[in-house]
């Protein structure tokens, strides 16, 4: 109970120096945010405008008090509001939060489904031909980018073949069946690379697992392959495997942008991506302060169920 | 390093030259200008002057995939140069200087890894706005922590070595130190990271150009080809494969020069298993002589291992007879074959290690070159075995009832209450105190006797005739020891256990054994009864050992000159003859055999009878 109490106590110290470098990026960089604002396509900015937003955005108080209010704002839930439609940040995202997690956590299931069954294969098997294909395609399946994955994926199933919409979004509760449609293709991408690093890892740590001592200690006893297999390696060998599958999708969080961007998938990161493009200051350190907050979040999840998997860490 | 990562590192290293040439030579090739559009033949096919066509703006296709290429490569090369100067300077300071430095240089960047990368770096894209530059910028931020990790590591684990230490002793100066000799030892971790680093950067520019936050058009990228293309996919479905296939083939490439480095650092090479045919086609038929009536028998044991210098021979020529409830010990030091002759009788060799001869039975059961089925249905059935580290030996995540409980239930058809139920029985037989909260324990809440004591519990759960003891106290303190020893000693009785104990501890054989072995350098060299063999040793090797042991009467020890040798350098005769202090020149001339000396004694010296 200390030691989990112990671990949220450093993620929340982790989400305060996430929140302090991102003010500070914002407040330090050389270049001022209002100047760069009203200054776009080279053009000098008009001194008046800059000044007037200056004291919009409250960017003409000391630096301390601004710290001091955004944190405060932070603890409120409060992200203030953006610069494009003057909508609560904070609104924006809770909307579109819940459809890249929705993205994500497809991926990740899929990702779960074929690497681990097939990482654990390889390893039996360890030099066959599964182990040589499955080891060669998930190399390839590394190499390429989610975005090329994505178009290719479009330019295939969509273009080509018809199969499905080459992207877009329709709610569950709207039509069930075209937002599986749609969820396809895009958790398709996500799961396909995720799957290679699930396969690498767990085929790593089933052989791993494999050549300690209670597995020969487990073979003295005469016990049957298969419950060796069940029983001893593969549960040992999921708790690294879960390790770096959560590890994984933090920078997830950060990959979906991109094939979100490709199905045209309106999670956070089409958010994000105009934001950026429109220099939306609030709405992109909203953005990332959240999904931070979800990756350091999501390190504190593994700790935790890495708890629960391996009785030894609890008592560490 | 092996020839097959060597050529793999050739390989790898090709490819990633052939691209890079390719880029860099993009401008000596004559091709037509990347950026010069030409509208009136937008999306025109393969021809001559264009190689794979035009674009959309009729720009030339091969030349952009080219100068795409350099400006990928740039950014890639570039920032990861760049944070490798800095990330390696950091870490190296930070493992060498510890205390304040390595706070400020090591741990603070791991706040960096707070961040997902493509979030950071559209951070950063947002306040200095898009273009190459940035770019660089922000991919060498993204990467100094993960150098200066491996710097820092790398320092650590050799600033501790020998040769370190010494130099500091003999005074050279610090910055001297660190180029000198650490830099050079880290530097195959870094070469790693720098690959691995060059692919993640040329992905994650290619991401950041194709959401357009990357470098700006018209400079022609990889990423930017591939937006561009996926506009204009219905007409021209090429363009979009061409920048994908070489961003792939880029990725692809510097990945395996990567792995190919990797290996060749590593110096751990694959075992690979080759069966003769004959032992995959006729197990069980090599036996020659039938069993004796021995509980168990071993003979001519020889076990190989496949290294790069050649196989080698850690067990030769072993043979052994335990019988009914009689205890023999195997005694030698370590790297004497003892813990292999053990693991060989049930079948549990490690991967590289395998049988090359010999013949086992257990009463009339054949053993070795059985297949995994028949051997499965005899291990801790009819043969049990106790291992060196209990803590190692138990698994980590199950209780350790659970653990016994799946022993009877491997040769036994009942329900898993009534397996428990049997668990608590033995873990209270083995003397462990409210055996059934123990029951439900896990390995790391036990003390290291209560662990033993828990194998042991394992061992005996289904009444074997036979148990092999691999060193079971040499983990133990003394005091435990002894209560170890003792129980084992009630259940041998009790149950008229045949046991056999292998260890290297001379007053534990005289405590426990009936007989004993003596091996060394993979040969057994002497056997008898424990009694017999103490107080007139037949083997040299033996005297000496007993002498080397601290004995009571105040005679001090005496340690045996010189080392064993390593199994791949063994003498062409006796293997003890370079230590042996009543060699003569027969000993060099050809391996003595184990010759019965007198009655229920043999010994490898051809010297016994003499004084």
């Amino acid at each position: 109970m200390i030691w989990a109490l112990k671990r949220v106590g450093i993620s929340l110290v982790l989400v305060w120096i996430v929140a302090t470098i991102v003010f500070l990026a914002i407040h330090l960089v050389p270049g001022d945010p209002a100047e760069l604002l009203l200054s776009q396509g080279g053009v000098a900015a008009d001194p008046g405008a800059v000044a007037e937003l200056r004291g919009q955005l409250g960017l003409d108080r000391p630096i301390l008090v601004q710290y001091g209010q955004s944190m405060a704002g932070l603890l409120r839930g409060d992200l203030g509001r953006s610069m494009q439609d003057d909508s609560p940040v904070a609104d924006a995202i809770t909307r579109r939060l819940p459809r890249t997690l929705e993205l994500i956590g497809a991926g990740a299931i899929l990702a779960l489904l074929v690497g681990m069954p097939a990482g654990t294969l390889a390893a039996i098997r360890r030099g066959g031909v599964f182990d040589r294909t499955a080891s060669w395609l998930a190399a390839l399946a590394l190499a390429v980018p989610v975005f090329v994955t994505g178009t290719l994926l479009v330019l295939v199933f969509a273009q080509s073949l018809r199969w499905v919409a080459a992207g877009g979004y329709v709610a569950l509760a709207e039509d069930p069946a075209r937002h599986l449609s749609l969820l396809a293709m895009p958790s398709l991408t996500i799961g396909l690379g995720l799957a290679a690093v699930v396969f690498r890892m767990a085929r790593a740590a089933v052989l791993d697992v494999a050549g300690r001592d209670y597995v020969r200690t487990a073979r003295a006893k005469g016990l049957r392959p298969r419950h060796i297999l069940t029983r001893h390696v593969v549960r040992n060998a999921l708790m690294p495997v879960v390790t770096v599958v959560a590890l994984h999708l933090g920078s997830l969080l950060g990959g979906t942008v991109l094939v979100e961007y490709v199905f045209n998938w309106p999670g956070l990161s089409g958010l994000l991506v105009d934001a950026v493009s429109a220099r939306d200051y609030p709405s992109v350190v909203g953005i990332i302060l959240v999904i931070s907050v979800l990756f350091v979040g999501l390190n504190l999840l593994v700790d935790l169920l890495y708890g629960v998997l391996d009785p030894r860490v609890r008592h560490g | 390093m092996t020839r097959l990562s060597l050529a793999r590192l050739w390989v790898a290293g090709a490819g990633v030259a052939a691209i890079v040439l390719a880029a860099v030579l993009a401008p000596l090739l004559g091709l037509p200008d990347p950026v010069r559009m030409d509208v009136a033949h937008r999306f025109a096919g393969a021809s001559l002057a264009h190689a794979l066509g035009q674009d959309g703006y009729g720009r030339d296709v091969l030349s952009r995939l080219l100068w795409g290429g350099r400006v990928s490569l740039f950014v890639a090369a570039s920032s990861a140069a760049i944070a490798f100067g800095i990330g390696t300077t950091l870490g190296v300071l930070g493992g060498f200087l510890r205390g304040v430095t390595e706070l400020l240089t090591v741990r603070a960047m791991d706040v960096v890894l707070c961040f997902p990368p493509l979030l950071l770096a559209m951070l950063v894209v947002t306040l200095l706005g898009p273009g190459a530059g940035t770019l660089i910028l922000v991919l060498a931020v993204l990467y100094v922590p993960g150098f200066a990790r491996v710097a820092y590591a790398g320092v650590l684990s050799v600033r501790a070595q020998d040769f370190v230490e010494a130099m500091r002793a003999l005074g050279a100066r610090r910055p001297r130190i660190m180029l000198r000799t650490i830099l050079p030892n880290i530097a195959g971790p870094l070469l790693v990271q720098f690959s691995l680093v060059a692919a993640s950067a040329v992905v994650l520019e290619s991401g950041l150009s194709f959401l357009g936050l990357g470098v700006v058009p018209p400079t022609p990228s990889w990423g930017l080809m591939i937006a561009d293309a996926r506009a204009s996919m219905a007409q021209a479905p090429l363009l979009l494969l061409w920048p994908c296939l070489a961003l792939t083939l880029t990725i692809l490439t510097l990945n395996g020069l990567c792995d190919a480095l990797r290996d060749a650092i590593d110096p751990h090479p694959i075992p690979r298993r080759r069966r003769r045919l004959h032992e995959a086609l006729v197990p069980g038929l090599l036996p020659a002589a039938r069993p004796t009536g021995a509980e168990l028998e071993l003979r001519g044991l020889t076990i190989e291992i496949d290294t790069p210098a050649g196989p080698i021979r850690p067990v030769r020529d072993v043979s052994l007879r335990l019988e009914s409830g009689e205890t023999l010990a195997i005694v030698g030091e370590s790297g004497s074959g003892k813990s292999l002759t053990g693991l060989a009788l049930l079948g549990l060799l490690p991967p590289a290690a395998r049988v090359a001869s010999g013949t086992a039975w257990l009463r009339d059961a054949p053993l070795l070159h059985q297949d995994e089925a028949t051997l499965r249905r005899l291990r801790g059935a009819a043969i049990a075995m106790i291992f060196q580290d209990p803590m190692s030996s138990l698994n980590p995540v199950q209780p350790v009832g659970r653990q016994i409980a799946e022993a009877i239930e491997a040769h036994h058809r009942l329900s898993a209450r009534a397996a428990d139920r049997r668990a608590i029985r033995l873990l209270e037989r083995v003397g462990i105190p409210d055996p059934v909260r123990r029951a439900t324990a896990f390995p790391h809440e036990l003390s290291g006797g209560m662990r033993q004591r828990v194998m042991i519990a394992m061992a005996i759960a289904n009444d074997p005739p036979v148990m092999i003891a691999d060193e079971p106290t040499t983990a133990l303190d003394v005091t435990i020891q002894a209560q170890v020893l003792a129980l084992l000693a009630d259940l041998k009785r009790e149950a008229g256990l045949a046991l056999i104990f292998i260890t290297h501890s001379l007053p534990v054989v005289a405590e426990i054994a009936d007989r004993v072995a003596v091996m060394y350098a993979g040969e057994v060299v002497e056997t008898g009864p424990v009694e017999a063999v103490f107080s007139a040793p037949l083997h040299p090797y033996t005297a000496a050992l007993l002498a080397s042991a601290p004995t009571e009467g105040g005679v001090p020890p005496q340690g045996i000159p010189g080392v064993v040798p390593p199994p791949h350098a063994l003498p062409p005769g006796c293997r003890f003859a370079p230590r042996c202090t009543r060699r003569i020149d027969a000993c060099d001339a050809a391996p003595p055999p184990l010759v019965e000396a007198m009655a229920g004694r043999a010994t490898r010296c051809p010297r016994w009878a003499e004084p």
